[in-house]
């Protein structure tokens, strides 16, 4: 990261001491630091150690929530339904990433090479979509693609076939999860093309001929750090979605974010959901940390 | 010499530990809510009645779309008063927002909620001398005088009442057994909803097998689960928006509440012939809501007129043309029998509501029991 | 040369079909949205004639409105607050060498790979836990804590382009490092930091999972009332809502494409958005 660049470091513990001046410096970006860093304290590393330490407690008679220091919620967790929940989850998140990714490259590589003068309008044609409440777009996707729908009676219509069942499957969830989240892979794919020398792509179609292989060969790769953000950046928030299952899924495609969802709304069992909610993010740390590995060593063998 | 850059730093640290100790420290020690306290609750004496005389704007909270909007208008204009709504999606919901100390003039319980925020104290009670309609629904003979959830009514007053049961597409499925069973009707299988609500989808399954619908016992609450499991594959999916199931086309067999079937049929098709409803003969969870007004209410007064106003005939007759739910209003019932003449199985004796089949309150435990089950049916 | 450049400018045929369809199918529960706003009958698949009857209602429902007034007061709030915290801390990450500098900017960047749905029940069990009554306070408070991140890292993106030699000559004519920061380093930070403000806003504005776990009663903010009515069926109105909040992120956008030309520089902050 840049910001990280030593040239503009103000190397604060050296020997010789401060100068008056840097240290009244150092003294002024500690300042900085001290409210932002002293707020996520409060507000974010200290509630997710009550979610911690909630995982472990219990419900008493009166229906309130208590520490304890039982282990039966992970116990209860500790099923293959539940495991096969998490991998349901984690499918319907890959496949989505997967898709938005397939996605995000043409559209991306049209609007950043050959948009022209019309280029920031069309990312603002993307984005503004994204800001129109996401309840309501994937509400419209429900009625949409309901069998009396507007998409089955155009297929009626054009005599493609007898109407088609979207809703209630895993592809409507799916399709509603990349509907959702898209953007958020567009964006820095073509931050990453706009940043990339065009000439390479000259250079690629010379030495690869066809554009497939030069996709393959110099696209890809040159923009890999764009891709790599959207992956992270699509499939978190897909991982711990609930209401595109909600709208649009059907009876087996409960997903972890329902779940959770489910524990803390109408099965007030605040403490099995905590438990719920490490497990998730224990299980979504180890696939992080093998993502960030495998991505690390790419990027070395890349270089 | 200036201060020590690690004197500084050290200063960062401190600033943070600080205000991280404000909530940190709060939450582990002192003022935190979730330190055992599992001492009995004392029940305390029923919290006096207001005075139905109008104290201020009216804090309403309540299932959204759930009375007809022209009465609030009506009865803002008629007092002089605000409406400020909020709604809820669940009675865990409300139950929440009223744990959380959310103060409301007026709510609208489910029976068994009624029967539970009661004991906790949680209600005001309702003088029925206050309410100069209060004969409209506490008549002599009238069940709602002293029903099941509320000893005397003491603490709230009947809104609507409703059954569960199963809508369906004449037009579009041939044979109906007047069962349960036929939510597993292989003719319209994946066009089949099952509400996505615990008590109704675990009380279906206890009446096919023969339970109470209230059943806590693992040994039952297992096998509905291998009932309700075994549905699945005719099931299009688990929702409460029964409505736009139906109208949208996706449903053609919709475990259903009365009321919304009939508010389908009568307002929504354009033919409502190919909709018909059935009470399935094992039996169907009967249910009731009612007004109630919480403790801390900060205009009880105004509750009292509203829930006066709400008992008037010609306002109850509005709110069932509106709803298509029963009301126990004496002199409102007709409305209903003329919105119900064609689908009799939506109609609710108030007999019924005497039968074993409504939800009752149960321990911690079983609740946790019942929940695990649902999540189980759910997740798999 | 000229062959050469205009191989370049030839358009891949399957992206941009790729991308044509794209766009029909990100606008079209939007037509629909928007469409449906403007029907005169009370159904969500039929459209019977042009009326302006749910926007009349819309506008008639005090709550529906609070609820707007709401969203809009917890998105400025949240955009201010987040722009203040992420700009002290960027300012503060970007320049401090320490481990402890580090740790601390590794933490404040934790709610960007956590799932809202976590940060959701976390923020609900922290005030439930301390007792703080759920509000809008709440809900502004949680979101400031989401945003935070955001903001830090498009200003150190910003930082991290700008070179320090400026600041540098300053301190060198005699400006405090506070005088420094406030004359030379925060003026040509303006345009980040409206970018980022109104990405917060629109965000925030947005935002349904924390704001349903952290509200209060009444007013509740529009996302969560948008939830409740359309677990239960919805009503047209509804899409007249959701065509309001459509036009007013687009005036967001448009001024997040405007503000920086004013300010005159060529660079808008949708540049920001993507990163580029």
């Amino acid at each position: 990261m840049t910001a990280l660049d030593p040239t503009t470091a103000q190397l604060p513990a050296q020997p010789k001491g401060g100068t008056p001046r840097s240290g009244q410096h150092t003294r002024l970006w500690a300042a900085l630091l001290a409210l932002p860093t002293g707020w996520m304290v409060a507000f974010f590393l200290s509630s997710m150690v009550i979610v911690v330490l909630l995982s472990f407690g219990r419900t008493q008679a009166d229906g309130q929530p208590v520490f304890s220091t039982r282990l039966d919620n992970y116990a209860q967790l500790w099923d293959p339904l539940y495991l096969r929940l998490f991998l349901r989850s984690v499918s319907y998140a890959v496949a989505t990433t997967a898709i938005c990714a397939v996605l995000a490259y043409p559209v991306a590589y049209v609007v950043a090479l050959h948009g022209g003068r019309r280029k920031n309008l069309l990312i603002a044609a993307i984005v503004v979509p994204f800001f129109a409440s996401y309840l309501i777009r994937m509400y419209a996707w429900s009625a949409l693609l309901s069998d009396d729908g507007l998409v089955n009676s155009l297929i009626v219509r054009l005599h493609l076939g007898g109407g088609v069942q979207f809703l209630n499957t895993p592809y409507a969830v799916i399709g509603g999860l990349v509907y959702g989240y898209v953007v958020f892979m567009i964006l820095p794919v073509y931050a990453a093309l706009e940043r990339m020398d065009t000439s390479l792509i000259e250079a690629g179609k010379d030495l690869y001929h066809g554009p497939w292989r030069t996709f393959w060969s110099v696209t890809l790769p040159a923009t890999r750090a764009g891709l790599f953000g959207g992956v992270l950046l699509v499939f978190l928030p897909a991982l711990g979605d609930f209401v595109s299952a909600q709208l649009l899924g059907g009876p087996k495609t409960f997903m972890i974010g329902n779940l959770i969802q489910q524990q803390f709304l109408e099965g007030q069992n605040w403490p099995l959901g905590s438990a719920m909610t490490v497990a998730m993010m224990i299980g979504l740390t180890v696939i992080m940390v093998g993502y960030l590995r495998a991505t690390a060593t790419r990027s070395r063998e890349a270089s | 010499m200036t201060p020590h850059p690690a004197l500084s730093r050290r200063a960062l640290l401190q600033g943070a530990a600080t205000l991280g100790g404000v909530a940190g420290l709060t939450a582990l020690t002192g003022g935190c809510a979730y330190l055992p306290s599992d001492a009995a609750t004392t029940t305390t004496a029923l919290p006096a009645s207001a005075k139905a005389v109008i104290d201020g704007d009216l804090v309403y909270f309540n299932w959204a779309d759930y009375l007809d909007p022209s009465v609030f208008t009506g009865f803002e204009k008629e007092y002089g008063v605000k409406i400020i709504q909020s709604n809820f999606d669940s009675m865990e919901g409300m139950y929440a927002k009223l744990q959380a100390g959310n103060q409301y003039d007026i709510v609208f319980p489910i029976a068994k909620w009624v029967q539970r925020l009661r004991a906790e104290g949680k209600l005001r009670a309702i003088d029925h001398a206050q309410l100069s309609n209060a004969d409209q629904v506490f008549h002599s003979g009238s069940y709602f005088v002293d029903p099941w959830y509320d000893e005397k009514s003491a603490v709230s007053v009947p809104f609507t009442v409703y059954k569960t049961g199963i809508g369906w597409r004449t037009d579009k499925v041939g044979t109906m057994t007047n069962s349960w069973r036929d939510l597993w009707n292989p003719e319209a299988a994946r066009r089949i909803y099952t509400l996505d609500d615990q008590d109704e989808a675990l009380a279906m399954g206890a009446l096919l097998l023969g339970y109470d619908v209230n059943t806590a016992k693992q040994s039952e609450l297992d096998e509905i689960k291998k009932l309700l499991i075994s549905q699945k594959k005719y099931l299009r999916g688990y929702s409460s928006d029964d409505v736009n199931n139906m109208v949208g086309g996706n449903a053609w067999i919709h475990h259903m509440w009365s009321g919304d079937f009939l508010y389908l049929r009568t307002s929504l098709v354009k033919k409502p012939e190919n909709y018909d409803f059935q009470a399935p003969k094992e039996g169907v969870p009967i249910n009731s809501d009612a007004y109630a007004i919480p403790v801390n209410a900060q205009h009880p007064g105004t509750a009292m007129v509203f829930i006066d106003y709400l008992l008037r005939p010609e306002i109850a007759k509005k709110n069932i043309e509106y709803l298509s739910y029963p009301m126990p209003v004496r002199d409102a019932m007709p409305a209903f029998e003329a919105l119900a003449k064609d689908v009799p199985a939506c109609n609710v004796e108030l007999s019924e509501l005497e039968s074993g089949n409504v939800f009752r309150n149960l321990s911690a435990d079983a609740v946790q029991r019942r929940t695990a089950t649902w999540t189980d049916v759910r997740a798999s | 040369m000229s062959a050469r450049s205009r191989r370049v400018e030839r358009r891949p045929a399957v992206a941009v079909a790729v991308t044509v369809v794209f766009f029909a199918w990100l606008y079209l529960p939007i037509a629909a949205v928007v469409l449906f706003s403007f029907n005169s009958v009370k159904s969500l698949s039929t459209f019977r004639g042009f009326s302006t009857r749910w926007y009349a209602d819309f506008v008639h429902d005090a709550d529906l409105v609070t609820s707007l007034v709401a969203s809009i007061g917890i998105a400025a709030v949240s955009a201010v607050g987040a722009l203040v915290l992420g700009t002290m801390l960027a300012l503060g990450l970007s320049r401090i060498r320490s481990r402890t500098g580090r740790a601390v900017g590794a933490v404040t960047l934790l709610p960007l790979v956590t799932p809202e749905i976590v940060t959701g029940v976390a923020a609900l069990l922290l005030f439930t836990g301390v007792g703080l009554k759920l509000s809008l306070v709440t809900v502004t408070l949680a979101e400031i804590t989401f945003s935070i991140a955001y903001v830090t890292v498009i200003v150190r993106g910003r930082l991290a382009a700008m070179s320090t030699e400026v600041e540098e000559a300053a301190r060198d004519l005699g400006c405090t490092p506070w005088q420094a920061l406030r004359l030379v380093t925060l003026p040509t930070l303006v345009p980040a930091l409206l970018g980022a403000g109104l990405l917060v806003f629109a965000l925030v504005f947005d935002d349904f999972v924390l704001a349903f776990f952290t509200t209060g009663v009444s007013p509740q903010p529009l996302p969560v009332r948008i939830y409740s009515s359309i677990r239960f069926g919805v009503s047209p109105a509804i899409n007249a809502v959701g065509t309001v909040m459509l036009v007013l992120s687009a005036l967001v956008m448009v001024l997040a494409l405007i503000v920086p030309r004013l300010w005159g520089r060529k660079s808008s902050s949708l540049d920001l958005i993507t990163g580029a």
